[in-house]
């Protein structure tokens, strides 16, 4: 991915050079056409066409910016719950991506979520230990969302 | 007891070169913004220092092999030097120079020989902060 994107800024910049006018716009043509020319020998390259990726990176943050609304509106009715009933507790969640840029984003979201908050990961880095607001009739909900963002995240690196 | 850090490396491995390339901003922004030799240096040892929390002496020591006390003589010398150079031309001491210059690729660029003391201010500071930090955090190893 990051040899396609580097790929389309030299072949942008040589446009540059041979148009032999040095804009804004003349680059953003040049990237344009090498984005096609790479489109089209998509299946010469080891890894994916690079849109893909970017694509499911906008996918992850519309979902996450929906999670962050959603989750403070849940807040905001605890908050205001006159009556105190709640559990907390700490869980472990097994988690399948391996790379360190994917935990730190994995646990960023998670703990940017409220109810939830990371505090820590496991040293062989498999498990996520986190503190949930409100254990019983959320645990369910909440391994739902962190497979949705684990999914989508491995979607980005796939 | 090790615990594993793996959240701080990550984001320190993003956050230092944002870090970085903001504090060379301020350096450079020092003559008609606020900033400039001093904001930046801290700044940058503020990068270093980001670095050394998130990692082992070791580690840094490997990937900046500077001695921070060579530095500081260094930041020196460029702001005598700076001083220094006026005496040739036969004004006072200090007196500075500037004007446009045209570069090569660059073109019509504005110089001042200001930029070159602020240069040694930037090293003297963060030289000094990071001699400072490093002799009171060495673990004795």
């Amino acid at each position: 991915m990051a040899f396609q994107i580097s790929l389309n800024f030299f072949l942008a910049f040589t446009w540059m050079f041979l148009k032999n006018s040095y804009d804004p716009i003349t680059f953003f043509y040049g990237f344009l056409t090498g984005l096609i020319i790479i489109f089209v020998f998509r299946r010469f390259f080891s890894a994916r066409f690079y849109l893909k990726p970017v694509f499911a990176i906008i996918h992850l943050l519309l979902v996450f910016i929906k999670e962050v609304i959603l989750s403070n509106v849940a807040i905001l009715k605890i908050v205001l719950k006159p009556k105190f009933d709640m559990k907390p507790g700490i869980f472990a969640l097994p988690i399948e991506v391996t790379k360190e840029w994917e935990i730190l984003v994995l646990s960023s979201m998670i703990t940017l979520t409220p109810g939830t908050l990371v505090i820590k990961v496991s040293d062989d880095n498999k498990i996520l230990y986190i503190h949930a607001m409100d254990i019983p009739d959320v645990e369910e909900s909440i391994n739902d969302i962190k497979n949705s963002f684990e999914r989508l995240i491995k979607e980005v690196s796939r | 007891m090790k615990t594993n850090d793996i959240i701080l490396q990550a984001c320190t491995k993003i956050v230092l070169f944002i870090i970085i390339l903001f504090s060379v901003h301020m350096f450079f922004a020092g003559h008609y913004e606020p900033g400039g030799g001093f904001i930046g240096g801290l700044m940058t040892s503020g990068a270093l220092v980001l670095l050394m929390l998130a990692f082992d002496m070791r580690t840094i020591k490997k990937i900046l092999p500077i001695d921070y006390k060579i530095l500081t003589a260094i930041g020196l010398l460029f702001a005598v030097g700076t001083a220094a150079g006026a005496l040739f031309f036969n004004v006072p001491f200090l007196t500075h120079a500037f004007g446009h210059v045209d570069l090569p690729i660059l073109g019509d660029t504005s110089l001042h020989t200001a930029t070159l003391f602020d240069l040694g201010v930037y090293f003297v500071v963060i030289g000094v902060t990071m001699t400072i930090i490093q002799t009171i955090g060495e673990d004795g190893e």
